[in-house]
C-alpha cells in the first residue's frame, strides 16, 4: 500500500506556520462541536492522520449536496479538508470521464482497500435499475461494488439518508436509503436538503482526525449536529412561549420576527445544527428569515404533512367514515332506546 | 410508521370514530327513552328558562352542604378550569382544532398553561386522596370512578412532561401524550365522563321537571 | 489614563444571549484573578438572535491592544474594554469569519511564537547570515 503522507507534512509542505495551524485546530473544534480545550488533542490527532482515499458516489439527486459544500462558505479550513483528503472520484467536480474515471475510482479502491471512505449523494431506484445508471452501471451494482472494500459510507443530503424527493409519494423509482442497501458497513447519515456545509465537513473532519466515526442517534446522525432540535435552539422560542405567533406572513407578528409555529414551523420535530450553526457561513437560516422550518433533515418530510400547516393540526382521514360512525351510534341509539323502553313499559303500568 | 405517525395517524382517527359513535349512541339512547308522563297538575310553566335557571344553581351546593362539599367543590372547579384551559387555549391544541374548525383563537403564553395543568393534576390528586380515604365514598366508588379518572389524570401528566423532558425525546413523549388522549376519547362516552355531554342535559332536566312540580331549584 | 472606549451598553436585547455571556466572562475573570487559569469561550454555535452578536461586542467594546495576525487568512486579535477579556475573530483567505472566541486570559496562546515557528525561523536566520 502507498505510503500518504500525513496531514501535519502536507500543511507544512504548504507553508502553514504554527500559528495557523492552530488557527485551524481552533476552527476544527468549533466545526466538530468540541470545546476549546480539546484544540491540543485535535493538533496531536490532525499532525499525524494520514490522508484518507474519498470515492463520492451520486446517484439520484439535484447535485444541491455537492453545490452546498462547494460553493457555498468554503472557508479555507474546508478547501483545506479537500486539499488533504484525496478525492479520488466525484462525479461533479472530476475531470475525467467515462472509462477513464470508472479506472480511477477502481484503482483507488484497489490501493485503498479497507480503508477508504464511500461519500453518495442522491437516491438508489430499485424499481427500474435502468432509471439511473451511471457509464453504464447501475446505481445498486455501483454502490454494491464500491462499498465492499470500504471503511465506512456517508449518505450525504436527505435522498440518500432517507430516500429524499425521489422516495417522497408515489415514489415511482422505487427509491430507496443508503441504509437500505448497506447493511455490513458502518453508514452515517447527513441528511438535510440539502446539509449544512460544515455538517458535511465535519463528519470528514472527524474522521480524519480521530479516524473514527461519530457517535450517531437513531436514525444513523451524528449526534453532535442532530442531537437537538430546531426548536430547542431557535432564538424566536421565547415568543413561541409567551404565546406570539405570527399568522401570515407579512402580519405585525412577522414583522416582528414572532415565532412560526402557526405557519407550518416544522422545527419542534426536526433535529439540525441550523439554528445555531446557521447557513451561508453564519448568516441567518429559514427562521430567521422569516420561513417555518420544513423538517428537511427528518426521514420523510416531503409527505409528513404540509409545510404551511402546522404541526399539531387536526384532520379526519375522511369525512365519511366519521358520518358512518355517527349514523352506527344513532342505530345503537335506537337499539338502545327500544329496549329501554321495553324495561320501562314493564315497570309502568298505563 | 414509527410510534408518533401511528398516534397521530390511525389511533387518533380510531378513537375519533369510537367518540363520535359512542357519544351519538348515548344521547339518542336516552333521549328517546319514554318519558314518564306526570299526570299532576303543573304549578308553574317549566320551559327552558327553568332548565337554564338549574344549570347555574347546581353550579353551586346547596347552603345546608356548603361545609360539607366545599372543598371537593373547589378543587373540582380548579381542575375543570385547568381542564378547559390546557385543552382549548394552549396555541397548539388550538392548531389541532383549527384543523377541523377551519378557524382559531388566541391563547394564553405557555407559562400560564402550564401553571394551570399543575394545578389540575394537583386538584384531582386531592380529590382521589379524598376519594380513598373518605369512608362512605371508598364505600361507593367502582372501577368506572378510578379509571375516569386515570384516563383524564394521564393526559395531563403526560402533556407536563413533554417541555419538561426529563432526556426523553419530543416525539417520545408526545406519541405517549396523543395515545393518552385517544386513550380518554375512547372512554369518555361510556362512563361517568360520559358527564361531558350529558350533565347539561340533565341538570336542564331536572330542572325542568322539578320547575313544573313547583319545587325550590 | 489610559485610553480606552467606552463601551456602549443599551438595554439587553430581547433574546437573552448576552446577559449570561457576560456573567460567564465575569466568573472567568474571577477564576483568572484566583487560579491564574485562563478560559475560552467559542461563539460559534450560540443561537444569537438579529443584532445579538454585535450587541455583545458592542457591549465588550475595544481596550489598548490590538493585534493582526496573518495566517490563512487575517485573524484580529484585540483586547476589550475590560482587560483579561480578549476578543478573537479568525478570518480565511476568502475574508469569511471562520472562528469568534471570547479568550480570558492574560495573553491569548495565539499571540506568541511558537516553538516550531521559532526553530523554523532559527534555520532561516542561520542561511541569512552566512
Amino acid at each position: 500500500m502507498k505510503k500518504t503522507p500525513t496531514v501535519g507534512e502536507i500543511l507544512q509542505a504548504k507553508g502553514v506556520s504554527r500559528r495557523g495551524f492552530l488557527k485551524y485546530c481552533a476552527t476544527t473544534a468549533s466545526i466538530l462541536a468540541l470545546p476549546p480545550s480539546m484544540i491540543p488533542r485535535i493538533a496531536e490527532a490532525i499532525e499525524n492522520a494520514r490522508r484518507p482515499s474519498v470515492i463520492w458516489l451520486s446517484f439520484q439527486e439535484c447535485t444541491g449536496c455537492t453545490e452546498s459544500l462547494t460553493r457555498s462558505a468554503s472557508p479555507t479550513v474546508e478547501g483545506l479538508i479537500f486539499d488533504a483528503i484525496s478525492l479520488d472520484y466525484h462525479h461533479t467536480l472530476q475531470a475525467a470521464a467515462g472509462d477513464q474515471a470508472e479506472a480511477a475510482r477502481h484503482a483507488a479502491m484497489e490501493e485503498n482497500d479497507g480503508s477508504y471512505l464511500v461519500l453518495v449523494d442522491g437516491s438508489i431506484p430499485l424499481a427500474n435499475p435502468g432509471y439511473s445508471t451511471i457509464a453504464g452501471i447501475s446505481n445498486v451494482e455501483m454502490l454494491k461494488e464500491t462499498v465492499a472494500g470500504a471503511a465506512a459510507v456517508v449518505a450525504i443530503g436527505s435522498c440518500a439518508a432517507f430516500g429524499g424527493i425521489p422516495g417522497a409519494d408515489p415514489n415511482p423509482t422505487g427509491a430507496v436509503s443508503v441504509m437500505d442497501l448497506v447493511t455490513d458497513k458502518p453508514v452515517i447519515n447527513v441528511p438535510g436538503c440539502p446539509p449544512i456545509p460544515m455538517v458535511m465537513t465535519a463528519v470528514l473532519t472527524q474522521f480524519l482526525t480521530f479516524g473514527q466515526l461519530p457517535e450517531l442517534d437513531k436514525h444513523g446522525r451524528p449526534l453532535a449536529f442532530y442531537g437537538q432540535t430546531i426548536h430547542d435552539r431557535c432564538y424566536r422560542r421565547p415568543f413561541y412561549e409567551q404565546g406570539k405567533f405570527a399568522e401570515t406572513f407579512d402580519d405585525k407578528g412577522a414583522k416582528a420576527g414572532w415565532c412560526l409555529y402557526k405557519l407550518g414551523c416544522k422545527g419542534p420535530t426536526t433535529y439540525n445544527a441550523c439554528a445555531t450553526a446557521k447557513w451561508n457561513n453564519g448568516t441567518s437560516f429559514p427562521i430567521e428569515a422569516g420561513h417555518p422550518c420544513l423538517g428537511c433533515s427528518e426521514p420523510n418530510f416531503w409527505d409528513g404533512g404540509g409545510f404551511y400547516e402546522p404541526l399539531s393540526t387536526g384532520h379526519f382521514d375522511s369525512g365519511e367514515k366519521l358520518a358512518g360512525a355517527a349514523a352506527a351510534g344513532v342505530a345503537l341509539g335506537v337499539v338502545a332506546a327500544a329496549a329501554g323502553r321495553r324495561r320501562q313499559a314493564k315497570f309502568t303500568k298505563e | 410508521m414509527d410510534l408518533l405517525e401511528f398516534a397521530k395517524g390511525p389511533a387518533l382517527q380510531v378513537a375519533a370514530y369510537i367518540l363520535v359513535a359512542g357519544t351519538i349512541w348515548r344521547l339518542v339512547g336516552i333521549i328517546l327513552l319514554k318519558e314518564k308522563a306526570d299526570y299532576s297538575e303543573p304549578r308553574q310553566s317549566a320551559g327552558l328558562m327553568a332548565a337554564l335557571k338549574v344549570i347555574y344553581t347546581r353550579s353551586f351546593s346547596a347552603k345546608p352542604f356548603h361545609r360539607a362539599t366545599m372543598y371537593p367543590k373547589m378543587m373540582a372547579y380548579v381542575m375543570h378550569i385547568g381542564l378547559f384551559a390546557v385543552v382549548f387555549l394552549f396555541v397548539p391544541h388550538i392548531m389541532f382544532f383549527e384543523g377541523f374548525l377551519g378557524f382559531d383563537w388566541p391563547g394564553l403564553p405557555n407559562s400560564v398553561i402550564f401553571f394551570l395543568g399543575v394545578a389540575a393534576v394537583v386538584s384531582g390528586v386531592a380529590l382521589l386522596v379524598r376519594r380513598v380515604t373518605n369512608p362512605v365514598l371508598r364505600l361507593i366508588s367502582n372501577f368506572d370512578d378510578y379509571f375516569s379518572w386515570l384516563v383524564t389524570m394521564l393526559p395531563f401528566v403526560t402533556g407536563l412532561l413533554i417541555p419538561v423532558r426529563m432526556g426523553v425525546r419530543y416525539e417520545t413523549l408526545l406519541a405517549i401524550h396523543i395515545l393518552s388522549v385517544v386513550l380518554l376519547m375512547i372512554w369518555l362516552p361510556f362512563g361517568k365522563l360520559g358527564h361531558t355531554f350529558l350533565v347539561f342535559v340533565t341538570r336542564g332536566t331536572t330542572g325542568m321537571v322539578f320547575e313544573r312540580r313547583g319545587a325550590k331549584t | 489614563m489610559t485610553t480606552q472606549q467606552e463601551a456602549q451598553a443599551p438595554a439587553f436585547p430581547f433574546h437573552g444571549n448576552v446577559k449570561p455571556l457576560l456573567n460567564e466572562v465575569l466568573h472567568a475573570v474571577d477564576r483568572l484573578l484566583a487560579t491564574g487559569e485562563a478560559t475560552t469561550i467559542d461563539l460559534a454555535g450560540l443561537p444569537f438572535g438579529p443584532g445579538e452578536l454585535e450587541h455583545l461586542e458592542a457591549t465588550l467594546g475595544t481596550g489598548e491592544l490590538s493585534a493582526k495576525l496573518d495566517a490563512l487568512g487575517v485573524s484580529r486579535i484585540r483586547e476589550t474594554a475590560f482587560p483579561g477579556v480578549w476578543w478573537l475573530e479568525h478570518r480565511n483567505a476568502h475574508d469569511e469569519v471562520v472562528g469568534r472566541y471570547l479568550e480570558i486570559t492574560r495573553t491569548p496562546e495565539i499571540l506568541s511564537s511558537q516553538d516550531a515557528d521559532i526553530i523554523a525561523g532559527r534555520a532561516h536566520l542561520e542561511d541569512q547570515i552566512e
